[in-house]
């Protein structure tokens, strides 16, 4: 009885086992399913390899296409691209460091826009201004100014990204909020945050919450509320990316902070929001991706919309989200002609305008647009998201120190969130202490690694 | 004389297919255990910024000192010994009334042996995901906290509020722990002499006698394997709060070894982190000792 029991134990086990080696799935839903689904081309065999984040099934098959036809020209320089998971959170950041310490970095991989000044900063990356001289003008401002840092090009990035207010008219209306006034803004006219805080205030009821502020507990919080900072006055981090003291613990980041935090105690956020909790109607509004856009054109069974992201009662500075993956060539690239050569080529306008209709956001190419891909991109939400990225995208601070500010950032937030959800007041003392720890933080990485 | 030279030519080979029997897992033990522990307290008196390899420089014992005043060092420490006290006895005491329960014989038992063991066929990656969404605050999405709106009660922040959240993990980690160390229990259980308990209950022995006077001294060397085994799976916690809580909120959930993980790969302080995980080896390692001494026979 007892070797039955013991050969039950070990049956499980090995069938518990079998299931975990089985379960490969990302945290948006990407089956990762192993490398012979998420490898375009052969890894052993190429001459330049490539690491990015997977994908939807879209993006899978750009790739794949993309890796055959230049493979199929260039039979003495093949590439082959390897899909990384990239989770919640920081996944992908971790493989990188991991391949870092190692010298194992593939010859390109793609890197988060901000953390090309940290990567950059550490010589993990090489320059590729030289590939790009011709054509760099055809790229957005915000695209440039991402990938530069001590004036020179070290990433460039196939698609934008940006963040503006959605809303379910159906759940406004429900609630007497008026969405024709919501549907005519425009650049020059955006809502406030006032406004924000007056629609989720209307729209909190017993079946949903006025808004959602938190995209995760990662990057996506310093990306997605970056901009509120700046339209009150302060950026995170000093321009030059030395300091973040007086930056990020400033008065006027305790007050855009508090105002946030404001609408958690409130209760019109949640401080734990489900996946797509604007999809599946769990609120009324949202801080959402463009790449919500596509999302919601396929599945959303209401009628929603989408305007400019909401400035600053005292200021009105139009401000907004923006950056995206870019690749970039790695110090352990063996063949740095080879792969600047494959990037000039995936990043030509054709392919920028490809690439960016797979995956459903704006590309940095102005001439991507002129593109057949790209005609969804001539009018509605997307076209907003354009006019937004062209006029008010404000890229995060370009600092070596950018990993530890974000980490810092992101748990500072949650903190701040978690204590105005409990209380259900917002303790700005609370707030203050916890913005002088992330500039502390960031001051001992900065002194410790780079200021000499 | 003949005879004994060839018994200590036996025995002399019978050591050497010892020696080269055990060969594989003495080379894999030091492969992936002796050479990392080497490395880490080697590269702990190093500032090294893991993005910066070529980079390292010899600071001798700072990053201890550091240590030493780093309140985040401890508050992880406090939260590593507060989940490992409480998940151990919880863990080990509901696992054995599990496998009492299912030691009877009768109809179907197997069908709630198999219930009570499938949580430790799902990943724990999955797990936590899945009991994130049922502790979720907000009584639309949280099925717990609709469940207690539905019975009049105030929606509780399990993840969210910072006296609670690790409260949470542990009653989490609990439930999906407990079936492993039953499956081990029941093993245990069924090991015992049935004639021990017939003759107790010929004595009189209520069942209660029987279960302190049988049942707990023949478990002894079981509950000792148990409890050790979770109690250094407890010291290692890193899935849930990396999943559940990002070590909030207010570092409530912060482990060691998730510290150390945000030290070296998130920040890149490698060498701290190495300091950190040097010393916490040496605590999980007298830890082990202490609980080794507590529970001998001797």
């Amino acid at each position: 009885m007892k070797r039955k029991i013991l050969s039950t134990v070990l049956a499980m086990m090995m069938a518990s086992s079998m299931i975990a080696c089985g379960s490969a799935q990302s945290a948006d839903g990407t089956d990762n399913g192993g490398e012979a689904v998420n490898t375009a081309g052969d890894m052993d065999d190429a001459v330049i390899t490539i690491w990015s984040p997977s994908d939807k099934e879209s993006i899978e098959n750009w790739w794949a296409e993309k890796i055959d036809e230049w493979n199929s020209e260039h039979p003495d320089m093949k590439a082959a691209r390897e899909a990384i998971d990239r989770s919640d959170s920081y996944a992908y950041d971790n493989k990188i460091a991991t391949a870092v310490t190692s010298n194992d970095l593939p010859s390109i991989f793609f890197v988060d826009g901000p953390q090309v000044s940290y990567y950059a900063a550490n010589e993990i990356i090489v320059p590729i201004t030289d590939y790009f001289s011709d054509c760099i003008d055809d790229f957005d401002p915000a695209t440039q100014a991402q990938c530069t840092y001590n004036g020179e090009l070290y990433a460039i990035s196939a698609t934008q990204s940006g963040v503006a207010f959605y809303y379910n008219k159906d759940l406004l209306k429900e609630c007497g909020v008026d969405t024709d006034d919501l549907d005519s803004r425009t650049l020059d006219n955006p809502i406030t945050w006032s406004e924000m805080a007056e629609i989720a205030e209307k729209c909190t009821t017993d079946s949903y919450v006025g808004t959602h502020i938190i995209m995760d507990h990662g990057e996506g919080i310093p990306y997605a509320l970056e901009p509120m900072y700046i339209s009150e006055g302060k950026d995170y981090i000093s321009e030059d990316g030395t300091t973040a003291d007086g930056y990020v613990n400033s008065d006027e980041a305790v007050k855009t902070t508090a105002f946030l935090a404001d609408l958690i105690a409130k209760g019109y956020a949640n401080v734990d929001p489900i996946t797509d909790e604007f999809l599946n109607g769990a609120c009324a509004t949202e801080l959402g991706g463009s790449w919500d856009v596509a999302v919601l054109e396929e599945n959303a069974t209401f009628d929603w919309g989408v305007t400019y992201y909401p400035v600053a009662d005292d200021t009105k500075k139009a401000v907004s989200p923006c950056g995206d993956w870019s690749a970039a060539i790695s110090k352990d690239c063996e063949n740095v002609e080879a792969a600047g050569e494959f990037l000039s080529w995936l990043m030509n306008t054709e392919n920028v305008a490809s690439y960016a209709d797979a995956i459903a956001k704006p590309a940095t190419r102005a001439s991507a647009y002129e593109e057949e891909a790209m005609a969804a991109y001539a009018e509605g939400p997307r076209a907003m998201f354009v006019e937004q990225l062209q006029n008010t995208a404000a890229p995060r601070p370009r600092t070596p120190s950018y990993a530890t500010f974000s980490t810092d950032y992101a748990e500072a937030m949650t903190n701040i969130f978690a204590e105005a959800a409990s209380s259900k007041t917002v303790d700005e003392s609370y707030i203050k202490e916890q913005l002088d720890s992330v500039a502390d933080s960031f001051a001992e990485d900065y002194n410790t690694y780079y200021a000499n | 004389m003949a005879s004994k030279e060839k018994l200590s030519g036996r025995k002399r080979d019978e050591r050497i297919a010892g020696y080269v029997f055990s060969l594989p897992a003495v080379v894999l033990l030091i492969v992936f255990l002796g050479v990392p522990i080497i490395y880490t307290v080697y590269y702990s008196v190093f500032q090294y910024q893991v993005m910066r390899p070529n980079d390292i420089l010899f600071i001798g014992l700072e990053n201890y000192k550091k240590l030493i005043s780093d309140s985040d060092f401890w508050v992880s420490l406090k939260n590593t010994f507060y989940f490992t006290v409480v998940v151990v006895p919880v863990q080990c005491i509901l696992a054995l009334l599990l496998a009492m329960l299912v030691s009877k014989k009768f109809k179907g038992v197997s069908i709630f042996r198999t219930m009570y063991f499938s949580p430790q066929l799902t990943s724990m990656v999955v797990i936590s995901v899945l009991w994130t969404v049922l502790y979720n605050s907000n009584p639309n999405t949280g099925l717990i906290n609709a469940f207690l709106t539905n019975l009049g009660m105030e929606p509780i922040n399990f993840l969210t509020n910072e006296k609670t959240a690790m409260n949470s993990i542990i009653f989490m980690s609990a439930w999906q722990g407990a079936g492993y160390q039953m499956m081990i229990f029941l093993a245990g259980l069924q090991g015992i002499p049935r004639d021990q308990y017939e003759a107790a209950s010929v004595d009189g022995a209520t069942p209660f006698q029987q279960f302190w006077s049988i049942t707990l001294p023949n478990l002894k060397g079981t509950i000792k394997y148990v409890i050790m085994i979770t109690m250094i799976q407890a010291m290692k916690l890193f899935t849930q709060p990396y999943v559940m809580t990002q070590g909030g909120p207010r570092n409530s959930t912060k482990t060691m070894v998730y510290y150390i993980y945000t030290q070296g790969f998130q920040k890149g302080n490698f060498g701290y982190a190495c300091a950190v995980a040097a010393v916490f080896f040496v605590i999980v390692v007298a830890m082990s000792l202490l609980m080794q001494n507590l529970t001998s026979e001797e």
